[in-house]
C-alpha cells in the first residue's frame, strides 16, 4: 500500500495540495468571517482568512509581507476587534433575525460586482512590464522606504498618529459625555 | 496555480465576500471585519501584479505595507466609533443609528 | 477741405486744454481734497492754462486754414473704425474758447461765492470734471466720442445741480435733469447707431461731407431727427424743457456755467456741428425750426410771470436756445452760432450778477432783493443792466446784433409766420427782462440796510477778496456783452473760412424789431418802472392765463399725470402683475417643486447606511459593466 500512496505524494502534488489548503484557508475563513451570526466566530474566521492571505503572500514571493500580515492583521487588528467586542458587549445583546430581502439584495449586488470584475479580468490582455529590478530583499525595501518613498512613509506615520489621537478623543469624548450626566444624577441623588 | 488569473480570482472572491458582508451585516463590528477582508483582497491584487507584471518587486510590497498602515488606522478609528456609538445607543446595530433619516 | 494733421505744438496745446481739467479733477478728488487752498490753486491754474491754450488756438492759428484733425484708433471692428482725438475747425475753436473762458471766469467767481462752503474742494473738482467733459465734447472729431462726453456732461451737471444734496429739492432737481436729458439721449444714441450701420463711420467731417450723397433722404431725415432728440433733452427744448428751471437748485455759478457755455449749449452746438448734415434734409431743419419756435414762445410766457430771479433767467435761457435753433433751422449757420456766442457772454453775466444778489440777500425772490436794497450794490447792478440790455436786444449790446441776424434768417423764409413768432418772442424777451430790471432798480419800500442778516454767506465771503473775485468776472463779461456784437462780421468770416455766403440784410427789420423791443420795455416801464406803478404785470388781470404760465403750461403736471396714470398706473401695474404672477409664481413653483421633490426623495434617506452602500456599489458596478460590455 505504501508505495501506492507514495507514488501519489509527488512534490508537485504536495505543492498543489498546500496551495489549495492556503486557498481554502483564505476563502473559507472569509466565509466564516461573514456568514455566522456570532461575532466571535467572525473574528476567528477573519484571523483564519488573514493567515491564508499570508500564505498567498509567500506564494507571491514575499516572506516579509507574510510576516507583516500575521503581525499586523492577525496580531494587532484582530485583537483590537476582540477588544472592541468585549468593550461594547454585543455578546449579551440578542441578535435580531436577518432580513431576507437585505441578504438577497446584498448577494445580487455582490454578484453583479463579481461578474463585472470577472469579465474585466478575463478580457484584459495583461502584459509584462520591463523588469528593472529583481531584488525581493527586505534590505531594498527598507532603503526605498527611507529614500524614494520617504514622503509617503512620513505621511502614513502621520495618518496613523492622527488616527490614534482621533480614536482616543472619540472614545474619551463619548465617555465624558456620559460621565457628567451620571455624576449629576448622583449628586441629585445625594 | 502559478498564473496571474488565479490570484486575481482569489482576490476577487475575497473582495466580493467582503462586500457581501459589508452590505448585509448589521453589526458594526461585522462590517469592520468585512472591510478588512476587502482591503486584503486589494493587497493580494497588488502583490499578484507585482509578482507577474510589475517592473520592480519592491514597489508592490511597499504599496501593501501602506495598505496595512491605512488598515490599522482605519481599524483604530472604526473601533473607537463603535465604542462611541455603543455608549450612545447601547447597541452596535447599524440599523439603529438613523439620526440622518430624511 | 481735407483735414490736416496738427503740428506738434498745436497737438500738445490742444491735449493740454482738453486734459488739464481732468487731471485737476483727479488730483483734487483723490489727493488734495482735504487741503482747500491747494485744491483751489490746482483747479484755477489748470483752468487758466486751458483758457490760454484755447485763446491761442482761436487767435493764433490762421483763420482760413483747413480743419486740423488728430485721430488715434480707439476701437476697430469689421465694419467700423472708431477713433479718439480732436478736430479743430473754426466752430470748435470758437466754442472751445467760449467754454474755457466761461469756466475759468466761473471758477474765479466761485472763489468768492462758495467761500466757506464745506464741500468747496469737491465743488471745484466737479467744476473741473465739467470743464473737461465739455471741452472734450467740443473738440470731438467723431460722434461716438462726442456722445461719450455728452453723457459725461450730463453726469457732471447732475453732480453739480445736486451739489447741495442734503437739500431735498436739489437732489430731486439733479435727478430730474439726469432722467429727462437721458430720455433725449436715447434718441441720440439710436441716431448714432443708424448712422453707424449705414455709413460705417462716425467722423463728423465725413458725415457732413458725404452723408447726403451716401444715404437716402429718408435715412438722413430719420437719423437727423433722432439725433435732434438728444438736442431736445440737452438744450431743454419743447417737450423736455421743465428740467432746466428746476436745475436752478444748484449753486448759482453752476447755473451760469450750465446755461451759458456748457450743458445746454451742447445741444445747440451739436446741431451747428452737424449743420451741413442737417442742411441735407429740409424736413429735419423744419423740425428744428418748429421745436425751437414753440419752445421760445412757451418759455417766454413762463418767464413773464416768474418771481424767482433765477427762474426768469432759466426760462430766458430756454427761449434763447429756442432762438438759436430757429436761426439754425432757418438755414443760417452763422446766426445760430453767433447768438450762441453772445448768449454765452450775457447769460453767464446775468447769472453771476444774480448770484451776487442771492449771495448777499439770501433770497431768490426779486421783490425781496429789491426791498433789501439790491440797487446799492453798484457793480452787479450796472453789469446786470448791461446784460439785460443784451438779452433784450437793445441796440449797442451784443444781443441786438445776434438776434438781428436770426431775424434776418427768419425773414428769408417763405412763410412770414416764423418771423412774426420771432418778433413776438423778442418783444416778450424785452418785456420780462426789463420787468425784472425795473423791479430791482425801483423798489417800492427799501428796508434799512442791515448787514447782520446776510444769507448763507459768512463774513469771509464779504471780504474784499471775495467781493472782487466775484466782481472782476462780472466786469470782464460785461465788456464782452457790450462789444461782442460788433465782431459779428469777423465771426461770420471766421466761421465760413473767409468766404461767407450771401447774407441778406433786411433794412426794415432792425427798426421794426427795435420798435417792438421798445414796446416791451415801455410796457414794463408802465407796469413796474414809473413811480405810481403797481408793480403787477398785465397778466395778473387774467388770472387763468397767469396761472397757466406760472404753472409752466401744466407741463410738469402733465408729466406727473403721465407718470402716475400711464407709467405707474398701466406699466407698473402690468409689471407688478407680471412680477407677482409670472416671476414670483415661477420662483414659488420652483421652491415648491424643490420642497416637494425633497420630501419625496427624503424617503430614500432612510438613515440606513447599507442602503446607501447598496445604491453606490450597484451603480458603480453597473457603470463598469456597461463599459465592459460596450468595448
Amino acid at each position: 500500500m505504501q508505495p501506492v500512496i507514495a507514488q501519489y505524494i509527488r512534490p508537485e502534488v504536495v505543492a498543489y495540495a498546500v496551495f489549495f489548503f492556503v486557498l481554502l484557508l483564505t476563502l473559507g475563513g472569509a466565509l466564516i468571517a461573514v456568514i455566522p451570526k456570532s461575532i466571535i466566530h467572525n473574528v476567528f474566521g477573519l484571523a483564519t482568512s488573514l493567515v491564508g492571505v499570508a500564505g498567498l503572500f509567500i506564494y507571491l514571493g514575499s516572506e516579509f509581507l507574510a510576516m507583516m500580515e500575521i503581525l499586523i492583521y492577525v496580531g494587532a487588528i484582530c485583537i483590537a476587534i476582540v477588544f472592541a467586542i468585549m468593550l461594547s458587549q454585543p455578546m449579551h445583546l440578542q441578535i435580531p433575525p436577518r432580513l431576507r430581502p437585505k441578504v438577497f439584495f446584498s448577494f445580487v449586488v455582490s454578484l453583479v460586482v463579481f461578474i463585472s470584475f470577472t469579465v474585466m479580468v478575463v478580457r484584459t490582455p495583461w502584459e509584462q512590464a520591463v523588469r528593472t529590478s529583481n531584488d525581493w530583499g527586505v534590505k531594498r525595501l527598507g532603503t526605498l522606504l527611507l529614500t524614494r518613498y520617504e514622503l509617503l512613509f512620513e505621511l502614513i506615520s502621520l495618518v496613523l498618529l492622527m488616527s490614534i489621537i482621533g480614536a482616543v478623543i472619540t472614545a474619551a469624548t463619548a465617555s465624558s459625555e456620559k460621565a457628567p450626566g451620571s455624576r449629576d444624577g448622583e449628586e441629585d441623588g445625594v | 496555480m502559478n498564473s496571474l488569473t488565479v490570484y486575481l480570482f482569489v482576490a476577487l472572491l475575497l473582495f466580493c465576500i467582503g462586500m457581501f458582508g459589508l452590505l448585509q451585516r448589521r453589526s458594526l463590528i461585522g462590517m469592520i471585519i468585512s472591510i478588512e477582508l476587502m482591503l486584503n483582497a486589494a493587497g493580494i491584487n497588488f502583490m499578484a501584479f507585482n509578482r507577474f507584471l510589475g517592473p520592480d518587486p519592491a514597489v508592490g510590497q511597499i504599496m501593501v505595507l501602506f495598505i496595512m498602515g491605512i488598515a490599522a488606522a482605519e481599524a483604530a478609528i472604526a473601533l473607537s466609533l463603535t465604542l462611541a456609538l455603543f455608549r450612545k445607543l447601547r447597541s452596535i446595530n447599524i440599523e439603529h443609528a438613523r439620526d440622518l433619516r430624511g | 477741405m481735407n483735414p490736416v494733421a496738427p503740428s506738434d505744438f498745436v497737438l500738445w496745446l490742444t491735449l493740454a486744454a482738453m486734459w488739464l481739467p481732468f487731471i485737476s479733477f483727479l488730483t483734487i478728488f483723490f489727493i488734495t481734497r482735504t487741503q482747500l487752498a491747494l485744491s483751489l490753486a490746482v483747479s484755477v491754474s489748470c483752468a487758466a492754462v486751458s483758457l490760454l491754450a484755447a485763446w491761442y488756438l482761436l487767435l493764433g492759428l490762421p483763420a482760413a486754414q483747413p480743419p486740423v484733425e488728430f485721430k488715434m484708433l480707439w476701437m476697430a471692428g469689421a465694419e467700423a473704425r472708431i477713433s479718439y482725438g480732436f478736430l479743430l475747425d473754426p466752430l470748435s475753436r470758437l466754442m472751445l474758447c467760449i467754454v474755457a473762458s466761461i469756466s475759468f471766469l466761473v471758477q474765479v467767481y466761485s472763489l468768492g461765492y462758495m467761500a466757506g462752503d464745506d464741500g468747496m474742494a469737491k465743488y471745484y473738482s466737479f467744476l473741473s470734471l465739467f470743464a473737461w467733459s465739455m471741452i472734450s465734447l467740443v473738440v470731438a472729431p467723431g460722434l461716438l466720442q462726442l456722445y461719450v462726453f455728452w453723457e459725461l456732461v450730463g453726469l457732471s451737471s447732475y453732480l453739480l445741480i445736486g451739489f447741495w444734496h442734503h437739500k431735498f429739492s436739489a437732489s430731486e432737481a439733479g435727478k430730474k435733469a439726469f432722467v429727462m436729458t437721458r430720455l433725449g439721449d436715447l434718441g441720440f444714441f439710436l441716431g448714432i447707431i443708424v448712422l453707424l450701420l449705414h455709413l460705417g463711420d462716425l467722423s463728423i467731417l465725413k458725415l457732413n461731407a458725404q452723408a447726403a450723397a451716401k444715404l437716402s433722404a429718408g435715412l438722413v431725415t430719420a437719423s437727423a431727427v433722432l439725433i435732434f432728440m438728444g438736442v431736445v433733452g440737452k438744450s431743454a427744448q419743447f417737450p423736455l424743457l421743465t428740467w432746466l428751471p428746476d436745475a436752478m437748485e444748484g449753486p448759482t455759478p453752476v447755473s451760469a456755467l450750465l446755461h451759458s457755455a456748457t450743458m445746454v449749449a451742447a445741444g445747440v452746438y451739436l446741431v451747428s456741428r452737424l449743420f451741413p448734415f442737417y442742411a441735407a434734409s429740409p424736413d429735419a431743419l423744419m423740425v428744428v425750426l418748429a421745436i425751437g419756435t414753440v419752445t421760445m414762445l412757451l418759455s417766454s410766457t413762463m418767464a413773464m410771470v416768474a418771481r424767482d430771479i433765477k427762474q426768469v433767467w432759466a426760462f430766458s435761457t430756454v427761449s434763447q436756445l429756442g432762438f438759436m435753433l430757429m436761426g439754425l433751422g432757418a438755414g443760417s449757420y452763422f446766426a445760430g452760432v453767433f447768438h450762441l456766442t453772445t448768449h454765452a457772454a450775457f447769460k453767464a453775466l446775468l447769472f453771476l450778477c444774480s448770484g451776487v444778489f442771492i449771495h448777499h440777500f439770501g433770497s431768490n425772490d426779486m421783490y425781496d432783493i429789491a426791498r433789501g436794497g439790491g440797487r446799492r450794490l453798484k457793480v452787479p447792478m450796472i453789469t446786470i443792466t448791461i446784460a439785460g440790455a443784451a438779452l433784450a436786444g437793445v441796440f449797442p449790446a451784443a444781443g441786438f446784433f445776434s438776434k438781428e441776424s436770426i431775424m434776418g434768417a427768419l425773414a428769408g423764409l417763405p412763410q412770414p409766420g416764423w418771423l412774426a413768432a420771432g418778433l413776438a418772442g423778442a418783444a416778450m424777451t424785452a418785456y420780462y427782462t426789463s420787468r425784472l430790471l425795473f423791479v430791482l432798480w425801483f423798489p417800492r419800500q427799501i428796508a434799512a440796510p442791515h448787514h447782520e442778516e446776510h444769507g448763507h454767506g459768512e463774513a469771509a465771503a464779504h471780504s474784499a477778496f471775495g467781493y472782487w473775485a466775484m466782481g472782476v468776472p462780472l466786469l470782464i463779461l460785461a465788456g464782452f456783452a457790450l462789444v461782442l456784437g460788433f465782431f459779428g462780421d469777423g465771426i461770420l468770416n471766421f466761421l465760413h473760412w473767409g468766404r461767407p455766403p450771401e447774407f441778406f440784410h433786411h433794412v426794415w427789420l432792425a427798426p421794426v424789431s427795435l420798435i417792438l423791443v421798445a414796446c416791451g420795455i415801455g410796457l414794463a416801464w408802465l407796469e413796474f418802472g414809473r413811480k405810481k406803478a403797481a408793480q403787477a404785470g398785465f397778466l395778473s388781470r387774467l388770472p387763468a392765463v397767469e396761472a397757466l404760465f406760472a404753472n409752466r403750461w401744466y407741463m410738469d403736471a402733465f408729466y406727473r399725470c403721465m407718470l402716475d396714470y400711464v407709467v405707474y398706473g398701466v406699466f407698473s401695474r402690468l409689471f407688478t402683475l407680471n412680477d407677482r404672477r409670472v416671476v414670483d409664481g415661477g420662483v414659488d413653483g420652483v421652491c415648491r417643486g424643490t420642497v416637494g421633490g425633497g420630501w419625496l426623495l427624503s424617503f430614500l434617506q432612510s438613515g440606513l447606511l447599507q442602503y446607501n452602500l447598496f445604491t453606490m456599489v450597484l451603480i458603480i458596478a453597473l457603470v463598469g459593466l456597461y463599459f465592459l460590455v460596450m468595448h
